[in-house]
């Protein structure tokens, strides 16, 4: 369990970003806080960076769509889904358990973080 | 005739033949005039949702006139920072979210602001509104967005609003017509086969007026005199008695503009805003000329006619209304037209001359002079 940031840093429509074992972007859609890895299963871009509408978040550079609950793709161009992560609020901080599974990184991405 | 002999005093020069045609003069009024004066480039309500956006020519430069997720037009140098592709290629339409140059999909933001690039975040000391768009100086007034690439504008309040208040002599009197408020009727594109100066000084004299104009000079008997309405301050041309409107067959226009004054009824006034702006007003309506200069020999004229919303929303037909103006519109260009290769001619190098009722437009050439003298 990691502790991220203070709920205060997620006005809602908004995203806040932070480095695990890869860049892990926690959403906040309004109803809900969702943690998924940052980095679009396409092409190198940050996921943090795009928009948030009806509970998916839109890729800023080729507008692939992510499930902020399930992390798959809703289509083309992304094929493989971000991995999601479980999100808990205490005392006003946001704290993510972070997924064991390895994560997706786009084709010729090594796991590293910037 | 030789350059030295003096003129008999009713005429003045003209500018030379060579600041019609050289591309080098050109080139100097594009960085001199175009891109230092405040230049209307679009019509604000032709842009009306965030991520609506149009591309226009101002001087040398594609700037991008773009309506943010906040409502507020901005406009930018039309290039992407990266490796300096042209960012948008349609001339116009409207974004989802953001403008995504087509290369390498660098990606800003409605207000210029960089937003995600492919491995961004791993550049983590790219600021990124240090590498957004340029920004390029914006002012909204008659319902038309300005733009000025001058890294420090003139004052708009001199050198735009000045010079309608000028032209109508008193400051407030264009604002009888509230042209912010009033809807686009009519839109036509000219492609003018003429240098920019040609058109200007068309537009400011009237001594062609009963040869080319027949519609016009029915409308406005005084014009067959030969002086213009912009030869005078604060002069209305006045409509002939048996005249019922500002139309192509003097047939009732349509009621005029409320806040119109009784002392600016049955009147047609124009104003020149330079470098680009000719702006006609009449009781019931306006038409606003803009000119997009895009080579020597070569303009873009956008003209709108301006009517009462209600007029507009009515469906009426305004084509006798239009029809005036587009006619005196295609009348002028020929003319400038006829006069664009013939000023390469031999006898035209050292220009022309001005008569009495054109001597105004020689403070417009000492004006461009000014400008290019630096």
């Amino acid at each position: 369990m990691i502790s991220v940031c203070s709920i205060d840093d997620i006005p809602e429509g908004e995203a806040f970003r932070f480095n695990a074992d890869v860049p892990i972007a926690v959403f906040n859609t309004g109803d809900a806080l969702y943690a998924i890895d940052d980095t679009c299963t396409h092409q190198d871009a940050s996921l943090a960076d795009g928009w948030v509408e009806d509970g998916c978040v839109e890729c800023p550079l080729h507008a692939a769509c992510f499930d902020l609950s399930t992390g798959m793709p809703s289509g083309p161009p992304a094929k493989k889904a971000v991995r999601t992560h479980q999100v808990i609020v205490s005392d006003r901080t946001v704290y993510v358990a972070i997924n064991e599974t390895p994560a997706e990184l786009p084709v010729g991405e090594e796991i590293g973080v910037a | 005739m030789t350059a030295s002999t003096a003129l008999p005093s009713s005429l003045i020069a003209t500018l030379p033949g060579y600041s019609y045609t050289e591309s080098e003069t050109f080139a100097l009024e594009q960085a001199r005039i175009l891109e230092q004066y405040w230049f209307c480039a679009i019509r604000s309500a032709d842009l009306p949702n965030p991520g609506s956006f149009r591309n226009v020519q101002v001087g040398r430069e594609s700037v991008l006139v773009v309506r943010g997720r906040d409502k507020k037009l901005r406009a930018f140098l039309n290039v992407c920072r990266h490796r300096g592709a042209k960012l948008c290629t349609e001339e116009s339409g409207e974004v989802r979210r953001s403008l995504q140059c087509p290369y390498h999909a660098w990606t800003y933001g409605l207000d210029g602001k960089l937003v995600a690039a492919p491995n961004l975040s791993s550049m983590a000391d790219i600021d990124r509104t240090e590498f957004g768009l340029i920004g390029v100086h914006l002012r909204e007034w008659l319902g038309y967005a300005w733009v000025c690439l001058a890294e420090e504008p003139p004052s708009f309040s001199e050198t735009v609003m000045g010079a309608v208040a000028e032209r109508m002599g008193d400051e407030n009197a264009v604002e009888e017509w509230h042209i912010e408020d009033l809807a686009l009727g009519k839109r036509i594109t000219y492609d003018v086969a003429a240098n920019w100066k040609l058109i200007i000084e068309n537009f400011m004299e009237c001594y062609h007026c009963a040869t080319i104009h027949p519609e016009l000079t029915e409308v406005l008997p005084e014009f067959a005199d030969g002086y213009a309405a912009q030869y005078y301050v604060g002069h209305g041309a006045e409509f002939g008695e048996e005249v019922g409107g500002f139309t192509v067959d003097g047939s009732e226009g349509f009621d005029r503009l409320t806040d119109v004054g009784e002392d600016h009824d049955r009147r047609y006034y124009a104003i020149t805003v330079n470098p680009q702006v000719f702006l006609n007003l009449v009781p019931d309506h306006v038409i606003l000329h803009r000119m997009f200069p895009v080579s020597v020999d070569r303009t873009i004229v956008e003209c709108d006619w301006l009517y009462d919303r209600s007029v507009v929303d009515s469906g009426t037909d305004l084509s006798a209304s239009f029809e005036l103006f587009h006619r005196v519109n295609q009348q002028d260009f020929d003319a400038c037209e006829r006069c664009q290769p013939t000023m390469s001619s031999r006898a035209y190098g050292n220009g022309g001359v001005l008569v009495p009722s054109e001597h105004h437009i020689g403070a417009f050439h000492e004006w461009v002079n000014k400008q290019l003298a630096g």
